[in-house]
């Protein structure tokens, strides 16, 4: 290997090998379902389940993948103010050129195979005519401009992100506009081309700042305003107890990730309130899309717990910190599972309290205090009212959920485990589609699912127990969780499904859904096995 | 044996085809400066995980104060001190914040004494863990390991990051004190000459297994040559030869 360019290229190969070739087994796959399964010839139309499931979703993972490979963006930390291109490579005897443009160019190389490969394997020969070049343009544009930005120093911590976003949200809005006055390929070809030697020349200033240790530090002025607050005397109180203390180091580092993330979406959705205030359901659509951001964010934020950190020598492992606090691993549980809460408490405090706000502000309040009284009519007030509360109440769960239940995936702390689940994720992603889809096209087939629901039902209860059963013992056996605390856990789980089945008994008194069977939705609606699991994917962390 | 602090016995620990110990026994009574060496990859990290409960023993046993640190990880943990190689103390924190988070997990926290140390190792309270120097944040991470008095204090290389005459002054300092107090410090390091100056006891390791443990005089004593007695690095190295030989033959 006697070139810089090789070198590069190898260290980018060898590191991402396994990753690289989940990639291309993936997109391999994909192309098979094409071809054996859908039928060559058959088109495939975008707004169905099988154009997400044979382009949308693999295109968008691996895109993501690719971004992440080539900008250097799992090793780096994008918070912090540094550069994340790796510092150990400043010091290798080549021009800044070099340390730019050639993960550039295999990045660019990258893109365009992938949008081929994905032009070839998943769209033709559908007879719909898809451009050839802007789209591998496009994304070879967004990959650069991500590689520059983040390769860039920044003055405060953080910034780096907003400024990523926001610029690569710009060009996307170019392209979006440009699609929208249906500009030809030449067109769109002229608007990106020029994309990439200007990132590049970005990013050479980038790699050049970083490589003479030139990062700029505005903390200073946002210190000088924090010094004002410090001449006052800082309250000094103890934490109670070290779950107390457990729980607040819990909320600092993670807990305020989802309120951040809800505040920060919320307003643009919000903001959707004043287009929407002359169609009803608009307004509630957005209301609807309002509700779904804590849960869906929620789902986000749960990854970060098996996130990797790249400064540790066992990345994924728990940090010995954290790993020699005098707590069982039980109690370590706790806290984080109570961080949860709290954490899934402001973000939805956020949401009650913006949304009659932004309802107010534009006018659309009338809307919904005038669906609001027809519904008083239709059920009466105390029915209505126990509606709205059990609605907002499911949410509320189902983001306190979303928040937990990864946790005996992201506490194993194993890396095979962690990156498994994601694969497993994303190809049940892949399948997910045509099977409904699939499902949607049978009237037999929804006939047959429906008169087995109770059978499939009680057969998913079937492996829930049993596992859970399972994790009781274990939990008991290695000492991680008392007696007691087993009994108490057990009981709130069995309160828990029998108030969820009091209120579906209430709503769906109908001969069409039989008693046991709403009984089984509720057991399997509550969550016990994973959340059970979290403390022994922890001990299993813990002592290696 | 009862008053042992750390009682080890035939301890083995793979990973994958490494054997990182093998069938280590080791009983440390309390009250003195332990110093465990080893070259890098002896396996002298892979022990103290093991002691902390880090580490689960594939075979033989561990017993700190008696107990299973696996087991029983609060009873263990909350009188030890323990300074990472790693030195991973989370980079949001404040000092104010560190000393006030961690004195809730051990009832013994001495206030005035963390003060003391804060001053003596002139850490500003309001900065943050991520801006202090390499230096720095290894005197946090002792302050804290420092200040509920721990029984049992563990020191994983602790010269990495503090500069020489800091290193000497204040781990000399410490760890006189606490064996005078009667509590008991297993520092391990590969700079002999720095173990040398503070640890009573020595336990060298080579390739996962111990090849002596035994008082630092009593080693110097059996390495005597007339008049001259050489140093630990030249008995490490003399021990270590031996122990590699057989290797070497095979």
């Amino acid at each position: 290997m006697r070139s810089p360019a090789l070198a590069i290229a190898w260290e980018l190969r060898q590191r991402h090998r396994w990753g690289l070739l989940a990639v291309a087994g993936y997109l391999l796959v994909v192309a098979t379902i094409r071809f054996l399964i859908f039928g060559p010839s058959e088109p495939v139309l975008v707004n169905s389940a099988r154009f997400a499931a044979v382009v949308s979703v693999p295109l968008t993972t691996t895109f993501v993948y690719l971004l992440a490979v080539f900008s250097f963006g799992f090793a780096g930390d994008l918070a912090a103010r540094q550069s994340i291109y790796p510092a150990r490579m400043f010091t290798l005897p080549v021009t800044n050129a070099a340390l730019v443009g050639w993960p550039m160019l295999y990045g660019t190389a990258a893109m365009a195979v992938l949008w081929l490969a994905a032009r070839l394997f998943a769209v033709w020969p559908s007879g719909i005519a898809i451009p050839l070049i802007w789209p591998a343009l496009l994304a070879a544009a967004l990959l650069a401009w991500t590689q520059a930005l983040t390769w860039m120093p920044y003055g405060l911590p953080g910034i780096r992100l907003i400024v990523a976003v926001l610029c690569l949200a710009a060009l996307d809005t170019v392209v979006l506009l440009a699609i929208h006055f249906k500009a030809g390929e030449p067109r769109m070809v002229a608007i990106l081309a020029p994309q990439l030697p200007l990132a590049y020349l970005v990013a050479r200033v980038a790699v050049a700042r970083a490589r003479r240790g030139d990062v700029p530090d505005w903390r200073g002025r946002s210190a000088r305003s924090g010094e004002i607050a410090d001449v006052r005397p800082r309250p000094r109180h103890h934490f109670s107890s070290p779950g107390r203390a457990q729980l607040w180091f819990e909320w600092r580092q993670d807990g305020r990730s989802l309120p951040a993330l809800v505040g920060l979406l919320l307003p643009f959705e919000l903001a959707l309130l004043w287009l929407a205030k002359d169609a009803p359901a608009s307004i509630f659509e957005v209301l609807f899309l309002a509700l779904l951001t804590p849960p869906f964010m929620a789902a986000c934020t749960a990854w970060t717990v098996s996130r990797p950190n790249p400064q540790a020598r066992d990345s994924y492992g728990l940090p010995p910190f954290i790993a020699t606090r005098p707590l069982t691993s039980g109690e370590l549980i706790a806290a984080r599972l109570t961080m949860a809460w709290w954490s899934t408490l402001a973000a939805w405090l956020l949401v009650l309290v913006a949304t009659p706000l932004a309802l107010e502000w534009s006018g659309a309040w009338s809307v919904v205090i005038d669906r609001v009284r027809r519904m008083h009519e239709a059920i009466g007030t105390p029915r209505a009212a126990t509606v709205v509360l059990l609605i907002l109440a499911a949410f509320i769960v189902a983001t306190w959920k979303q928040l937990v239940q990864s946790l005996h995936i992201g506490l194993t702390g194993r890396a095979w485990i962690v990156k498994g689940s994601v694969l497993l994720t994303l190809t049940l992603l892949i399948l997910l589609g045509p099977i409904v889809e699939w499902i949607i096209d049978s009237p037999s087939l929804q006939r047959a699912l429906w008169h087995a629901l109770p059978l499939i039902l009680a057969a998913l209860v079937g492996l829930k127990m049993p596992a859970a059963a399972w994790i009781a013992t274990r939990l008991d056996r290695s000492r991680l969780l008392s007696g007691r605390a087993l009994i108490a856990g057990a009981a709130c789980w069995l309160v828990a499904v029998l108030g969820l089945y009091g209120v579906f008994v209430w709503f769906f008194s109908t001969p069409f859904v039989a008693r046991y069977v709403l009984a089984l939705i509720a057991i399997l609606a509550v969550p016990l096995a994973r959340v059970s699991a979290a403390p022994l994917a922890l001990a299993w962390n813990r002592h290696r | 044996m009862s008053d042992s602090v750390i009682s080890v016995s035939e301890l083995t620990r793979r990973f994958g085809a490494t054997t990182a110990l093998a069938s280590v026994s080791l009983s440390l009574p309390g009250g003195a400066v332990y110093g465990l060496v080893g070259a890098n990859g002896a396996g002298k990290t892979t022990l103290i995980k093991h002691l902390l409960g880090l580490l689960r023993a594939d075979s033989g046993s561990v017993r700190v104060f008696g107990l299973d640190p696996v087991a029983d990880p609060v009873g263990v943990l909350s009188r030890i001190g323990y300074l990472s190689e790693e030195n991973d103390l989370p980079g949001w924190m404040r000092v104010d914040e560190l000393i006030r988070y961690s004195r809730a997990f051990y009832p013994a926290w001495d206030d005035g004494y963390a003060d003391e140390l804060r001053h003596m190792f002139a850490l500003d309270p309001r900065a943050k863990i991520t801006t202090l120097s390499k230096g720095q944040k290894a005197r946090a991470g002792l302050l804290i390991a420092l200040a509920h008095r721990p029984a049992l204090l563990v020191l994983d290389e602790p010269s990495s990051g503090l500069d020489p005459i800091v290193r000497r002054d204040i781990l000399g300092a410490v760890m006189r004190t606490i064996a005078d107090e009667g509590r008991t410090v297993l520092f391990s390091s590969h700079l002999l000459e720095e173990v040398e100056q503070v640890a009573d006891h020595v336990t060298m390791m080579h390739q996962g297994q111990l090849i002596v443990s035994a008082p630092l005089d009593a080693i110097r004593e059996s390495h005597r040559v007339g008049e001259r007695v050489p140093s630990l690095d030249e008995i490490f190295i003399a021990l270590v030869g031996m122990a590699a030989a057989p290797a070497r033959d095979r």
